[in-house]
């Protein structure tokens, strides 16, 4: 696809238009690094990863899917805004691909309302962000309308969508060039530490026992993770008693609870059978099931865990 | 015949109505829904009620006007469920998962055995072969329960024990009470038993622990891994594999089970823990 060019000097000038075209979201720094609508440009903060990804807004904390109303179920109908991701770096943007991966496979009303009308613009990075990153593993692919490469004074933007292509030429900002972008440019450097295998034979392996010895089922992992998609159903009354609500919420697989059922019976009972199922489902089961790693090599799972547990060493020695 | 399964969307539910309510035993139920759910024995529903909740519960009839679940009062939606009466509405959605082999077993001789509530699929199995009994070679059925008081389907027993060769055994029996069937856990009645693996196929349901038991007897007398079946219980909220909590390792008990093949499962049932 083309790629063109846009003067460092006129990026402000870019999500000021971007802004006009839609609710332009992109990291901002407040209490944490996190994705937020962006009001005014000077406050695009791409110097740290996000502490928060950009799931939420596909994927909401809490999400009322329908309501009952005197045994009737009424949908929920809400307007659908234009919605512009600027910022999402590789390992956002392919997270955004496999959880449309692991909705679309049910044709997810929820999630699909939620994740039409929008339009992902990534930013390459050109250096590890945090010590952890390791998406240099993980294969990621090109999942983008359009994606900014930081040069010495301006950006190369290499299209990966017509509507994106469409958005450059009417911002009238940016000229389009006849220079590719390279193989090098799409990987960051230092990247490369999980040594990917087929985990299958290695559950039971004695190697697990000392890492996971720490977890303290904080559930900060599933939380922070771009790509745990693993949810409940739960019903809401107001104190109206008027409507019940019908919502999914997140869930966390390193809580007793996930697999507790009535009768006071939980079948992940010990800490280390929740911290693999976790690491099993994004490096094994997924790929079984679709082909490709649930795990974009992020590393905010071990960047945030308190004790934190550097599950890549482990998974390298089996 | 019909699903109750929206493509709109799979989480939204049916409104039906409950046509009777039968107390079975002091802690479990039946309720009979006005709907002909085309479906195989061993198949689930998500159950609900708004405001409490919505929970799996295992298909107990084969019938092709009517469905009957057997509910133990377990859990917060089930003890709801229990206080429901004829004329009620809840919502259903399903059928979910896959149930019981009845196809690939046909021809064959079946061992169904259940504990305690877990005879409530099992039931499906049975009204399944009162309907195709000439399908089938001859038909044993051991059935578990805690005390008498908890036995399941006694009305059904007179014709069971007809047509089917029926045991029945209580775990444990208060002295000088009526009872007078068996006692003790039921593999003892299962290891009694002249059972031989030839053009036999085992379907289970119950508790793990008794399951396991009872495999351990199925297989000293020959029966090899891929002859058994069992329908494994886990949390689910979606039924059709995207909530991802009934995952036991990589498969989805709501849809690559409940009724999983043996030797398919049984690493993975050991290995989780």
């Amino acid at each position: 696809m083309a790629v063109y060019v846009l003067k460092k000097g006129d990026l402000e000038k870019f999500l000021l238009f971007l802004g006009k075209q839609g609710e332009l979201i992109a990291p901002v720094k407040k209490d944490e690094v996190r994705f937020e609508p962006l009001k005014d440009p000077t406050d695009l903060y791409l110097d740290e990863q996000t502490y928060i990804p950009a799931k939420q807004y596909f994927f909401p904390q809490e999400q009322v899917l329908f309501t009952f109303q005197d045994d009737m179920i009424i949908p929920v109908v809400a307007p659908i805004k234009k919605r512009i991701f600027f910022g999402l770096r590789r390992c956002d943007l392919a997270a955004i691909q496999h959880q449309d991966i692991a909705f679309g496979e049910h044709n997810d009303p929820h999630y699909k309302k939620l994740r039409k009308s929008t339009i992902l613009i990534g930013y390459q990075c050109t250096k590890k962000l945090h010590h952890w990153c390791f998406c240099g593993s993980m294969d990621l692919p090109d999942f983008y309308d359009l994606m900014f490469f930081e040069q010495e004074h301006h950006y190369q933007i290499d299209v990966g969508s017509a509507q994106g292509e469409t958005l450059l030429k009417k911002s009238k900002l940016c000229r389009k060039t006849v220079v590719r972008i390279s193989k090098e440019q799409k990987i960051v450097p230092d990247t490369n530490l999980l040594q990917r295998k087929d985990l299958g034979k290695h559950y039971s392996s004695k190697a697990w026992d000392s890492l996971v010895k720490k977890c303290i089922s904080c559930a900060a992992c599933t939380t922070l993770c771009p790509t745990c998609y693993c949810h409940e159903i739960k019903d809401d009354v107001p104190v109206s008693l008027k409507e019940v609500q019908r919502k999914r919420t997140w869930s966390s697989c390193q809580l007793k609870e996930f697999s507790g059922v009535a009768g006071n019976y939980t079948f992940r009972e010990s800490r280390s059978s929740r911290f693999k199922h976790r690491i099993f489902h994004q490096l094994q089961y997924f790929r079984e099931k679709h082909g490709v790693d649930l795990c974009v090599g992020c590393g905010r799972c071990i960047k945030h865990c308190p004790p934190r547990i550097d599950f890549i060493k482990v998974i390298n020695k089996l | 015949m019909k699903q109750l399964l929206s493509k709109a969307d799979p989480y939204r539910p049916f409104k039906i109505e409950i046509l009777e309510r039968r107390q079975e035993v002091k802690d479990t139920f039946t309720l009979k829904l006005d709907v002909p759910l085309k479906h195989d024995p061993g198949q689930f529903v998500q159950l609900s009620i708004p405001g409490i909740g919505e929970c799996p519960i295992s298909i107990s009839s084969y019938s092709s006007s009517f469905l009957e679940l057997t509910i133990h009062e377990i859990g917060m939606v089930t003890n709801t469920l229990s206080k429901l009466k004829k004329g009620d509405t809840i919502f259903v959605r399903g059928p979910y998962g896959k149930g019981y082999p009845m196809k690939e077993t046909k021809g064959k001789n079946l061992v169904l055995i259940g504990g305690g509530c877990g005879v409530a699929p099992l039931k499906g199995v049975v009204s399944y072969l009162d309907k195709h009994r000439h399908d089938y070679g001859t038909i044993d059925l051991f059935f578990g329960y805690r005390s008498p008081e908890h036995i399941l389907f006694k009305d059904e027993m007179p014709t069971w024990k007809e047509l089917y060769k029926l045991n029945v055994s209580v775990d444990k029996a208060p002295t000088g009470g009526c009872y007078t069937g068996n006692v003790g856990f039921i593999t003892q009645l299962l290891e009694k038993s002249q059972l031989s693996p030839q053009r036999n196929a085992a379907m289970l349901c119950g508790p793990p622990v008794m399951m396991k038991f009872c495999i351990d007897i199925l297989q000293k007398k020959g029966f090899h891994e891929d002859q058994i079946y069992i329908s494994a219980e886990r949390l689910m909220y979606c039924a059709f594999g995207e909530c991802c909590h009934c995952m036991i390792k990589g498969k989805f008990t709501c849809l690559d089970g409940p009724v999983f093949r043996y030797d398919q499962i049984k690493e993975d049932l050991n290995e989780e823990h």
